[in-house]
């Protein structure tokens, strides 16, 4: 009987799973809010905003209780010893073992002189364009970037010129500076513009990265330049995943911005978030471009921005880091 | 003739012949068939070539020691069982022959009768596996009694035949040129590949070829031999106008009493980034340090020999142009480095790709007016017959027939007894 009407039992099967589906369609159990929604919240919202010191303290624990951003956030010779085996995160079952051509780039120790007093972390969304943020973020005490972002002229007014760290995602090092595998003056010449900051570069968790990576650190290293290399450590990054995962952030990857608050988060006792806007539409109603210097939409699919700016505006909330999404007030003085 | 099966497959095998119903007809009666009587010919040729080998190597080793024997006074300390004759400067030879042993050179004019007899002693010998490698030694070693001089109409014919065929001074190098952008380039060696000359690469080359035709009176090629070592001709090198080297050897104190410091040309074979620095993937200032030893000299490299040179060889230039430096970097021509290659097979030159030193000999000679030749010697015992190094800085020998070193040398020789150009192997003063 079974065995004779295993085609019928199929159909049956199929049709219950296809409703299923269309359960989830009709009733999801998580929907993002749509990006309407998330401005009227915003607008609601408004520029009031209370620090909230037990939220910070409670973050800061939480922070360093799951990642250890204070020894664990740069691959260094005290946290990865000769022949530790760094498993990449972006990766399945790939890994890195340090050997004695590595291990000599690696800083010796965290160089940062903590704790961080004031931190502003800059994304690079469109948003900042016109926002006057700039004299605002330079008074900053420590002030972090996102991978290379310009500096020049025409945006200082917005996004402000001290940098203490930027990221530097391996794929622009492949894109625009050929791999640094020719001509490596363009990319050291560009380097300047960030002065004697630490370059943070996630080196360890793609496969591909891992050489332009190196190499940036070569061409640095050989042209004598002041800036200062730290390698992401992989198990800080799957970590910090993790964490925000569990706060429901479904993206393949964070980007490297929630990276980067995280970190802020955990080293610093205030922090600011400038430039954080996933969305095509401003407050004012005003398409805004992805970025403040180009419009280049990222890979779909590959990050969770709206979700993260959830969480973001969820701290925000909460009181414990301040988002800069409109203009900055214009300040007295001229300090 | 069958190879024996192994044990644990013959079973399988067995097996499958049985399902594929296959079985060899002659296998039990091949016994003097075709396939045996191959391997018993392949047997004795292989036999007969070991034996060859051995006999030879045996001879050669003997007559090398003999050879050192007789030739005691120019090992130095050591005198052995020779007698030296009162005054020192005639001695009976080995085979009854007259012998100029005259502890300095140039005692004898170029044209007298004694160094014709002598340079006609060398002419005398039409390939090098004609005679022992000991008898050529010996009759090179009198030929140093003579003054060299430079025979005018042999080094113009020379001349004129090298640049009816190759012609240096407009393309040895890439230039802009005779290379405009948009030209397909065809490598010297993987005659399948074509490289279009892009306006990135095109930018590269040099405007125009910076030498021209014997703009230089007295040219040096040195060669990277271990003949060199103790040589002392560190100032007669330095004093030369135009200065070639291969292969960037190291010219530090310790040798530069040797080889002297003075370079204007020197080549660097994309084999040694690849292998001493990385490809220049990763550190490069290591090699910029190099480099920097080399005061003023260009850079040549064989960028389109094969496809592999050619990212090594444009990543030199890059480097340079990075860290501001005046340093002519140049890429040898596909084309004219076959035409060299032609020309000297038809010398008798044959081998799967001439010796960067070669090249430069062949460069300066329709470069210079004067060439001199240092340290190029391919014999692994000097021509008194004291063993040697292959290298003056190591003794790395290079992959066995790649380069025909020998029969180079030998060429050189013989241009040396024609008077075209100078090799120098004994030491300077």
């Amino acid at each position: 009987m079974l065995v004779r009407c295993y085609r019928g039992k199929l159909s049956v099967w199929a049709a219950l799973c296809v409703l299923v589906l269309c359960w989830f369609y009709i009733f999801p159990v998580y929907r993002l809010p749509s990006d309407k929604e998330i401005v009227d919240e915003v607008l609601r919202q408004g520029q009031v905003w209370q620090k909230n010191q037990t939220g910070i303290d409670l973050y800061r624990k939480l922070l360093t209780e799951c990642c250890d951003p204070q020894r664990m956030f740069a691959v260094t010779k005290e946290n990865s010893p000769m022949g530790k085996v760094l498993w990449y995160d972006g990766e399945f079952f790939h890994s890195h073992t340090v050997n004695n051509e590595t291990y000599a780039l690696f800083v010796q120790d965290n160089p940062l002189q903590l704790p961080l007093k004031k931190c502003a972390v800059v994304g690079n969304g469109g948003v900042l364009r016109h926002s006057g943020c700039g004299r605002d973020i330079d008074q900053a005490d420590f002030i972090m970037r996102c991978n290379l972002p310009p500096l020049s002229k025409e945006y200082v007014k917005d996004v402000g010129t001290r940098t203490h760290l930027v990221t530097a995602n391996p794929s622009i090092i492949e894109k625009r500076f050929q791999n640094l595998l020719w001509s490596r003056k363009a990319f050291v010449d560009s380097m300047k513009v960030y002065g004697s900051s630490y370059i943070y570069m996630p080196a360890f968790s793609m496969k591909p990265g891992t050489d332009p990576s190196l190499r940036a650190y070569y061409a640095l290293a050989d042209s004598s330049s002041n800036l200062t290399m730290l390698f992401a450590n992989p198990e800080f990054l799957r970590t910090v995943g993790k964490f925000w995962k569990a706060r429901g952030v479904h993206g393949r990857r964070l980007s490297t911005g929630l990276f980067l608050v995280s970190l802020a988060l955990g080293l610093c006792e205030e922090v600011t978030a400038y430039g954080f806007w996933p969305f095509s539409v401003g407050l004012d109603e005003q398409p805004v471009s992805h970025h403040y210097y180009d419009n280049i939409l990222p890979y779909t699919w590959f990050h969770a921005m709206p979700e993260e700016f959830v969480q973001l505006w969820h701290l925000h909330k909460s009181g414990t880091l301040r988002m800069r999404v409109g203009r900055c007030p214009p300040q007295d003085g001229g300090s | 003739v069958r190879a024996p099966l192994h044990f644990s497959h013959a079973p399988l095998l067995w097996m499958l012949r049985r399902r594929m119903g296959y079985s060899d007809p002659s296998s039990g009666k091949d016994l003097l068939g075709n396939r045996s009587l191959c391997f018993i010919f392949i047997c004795a040729f292989g036999l007969v070539t070991l034996l060859q080998q051995i006999l030879y190597g045996k001879n050669y080793i003997k007559s090398a020691q003999q050879f050192s024997r007789l030739k005691g006074d120019e090992t130095g300390n050591w005198t052995g069982p020779v007698n030296f004759s009162d005054d020192g400067s005639l001695k009976p030879a080995r085979n009854g022959k007259k012998r100029y042993l005259d502890t300095y050179d140039g005692a004898y004019d170029y044209n007298s009768t004694a160094c014709k007899e002598l340079r006609q002693e060398i002419m005398d010998v039409k390939v090098l596996t004609m005679v022992k490698t000991s008898e050529l030694f010996e009759r090179w070693r009198n030929l140093q009694v003579c003054k060299w001089e430079q025979n005018k109409v042999e080094t113009s014919n020379f001349k004129m035949s090298l640049s009816r065929c190759c012609n240096a001074p407009s393309f040895l190098f890439t230039t802009k040129r005779n290379t405009p952008a948009g030209t397909k380039l065809r490598y010297e060696v993987d005659t399948s590949g074509i490289l279009p000359i892009t306006t990135e690469i095109f930018k590269m080359f040099p405007d125009d070829m910076p030498y021209a035709k014997s703009q230089y009176k007295k040219c040096a090629v040195i060669g990277n031999g271990g003949i060199i070592k103790n040589s002392k001709c560190g100032k007669e090198i330095d004093s030369a106008d135009f200065v070639f080297r291969c292969n960037i050897p190291p010219i530090n104190e310790k040798y530069s009493a040797d080889v002297g410091t003075k370079t204007d040309l020197v080549t660097i074979n994309p084999s040694i980034i690849t292998e001493r620095f990385q490809k220049l993937e990763k550190w490069r200032r290591p090699f910029y340090e190099v480099l920097q030893n080399y005061e003023n000299s260009s850079v040549v490299l064989p960028a389109f020999y094969n496809t592999r040179n050619t990212d090594v060889s444009f990543r030199v230039k890059y480097m340079l142009d990075d860290f501001d430096s005046q340093r002519g970097v140049f890429f040898f021509h596909p084309q004219y480095l076959l035409n060299v290659q032609r020309f000297w097979a038809v010398q008798g030159v044959r081998a799967k790709r001439l010796s960067s030193g070669l090249m430069l000999v062949t460069a300066a000679l329709e470069m210079c007016e004067e060439v001199h030749l240092y340290g190029f010697w391919a014999f692994p015992m000097n021509p008194s017959g004291i063993f040697i190094t292959h290298h003056y800085y190591d003794n790395v020998k290079p992959r066995p027939g790649f380069h025909a070193m020998p029969h180079e040398i030998f060429n050189f020789l013989h241009m040396h007894t024609r008077g075209i150009i100078n090799v120098h192997t004994g030491q300077c003063r």
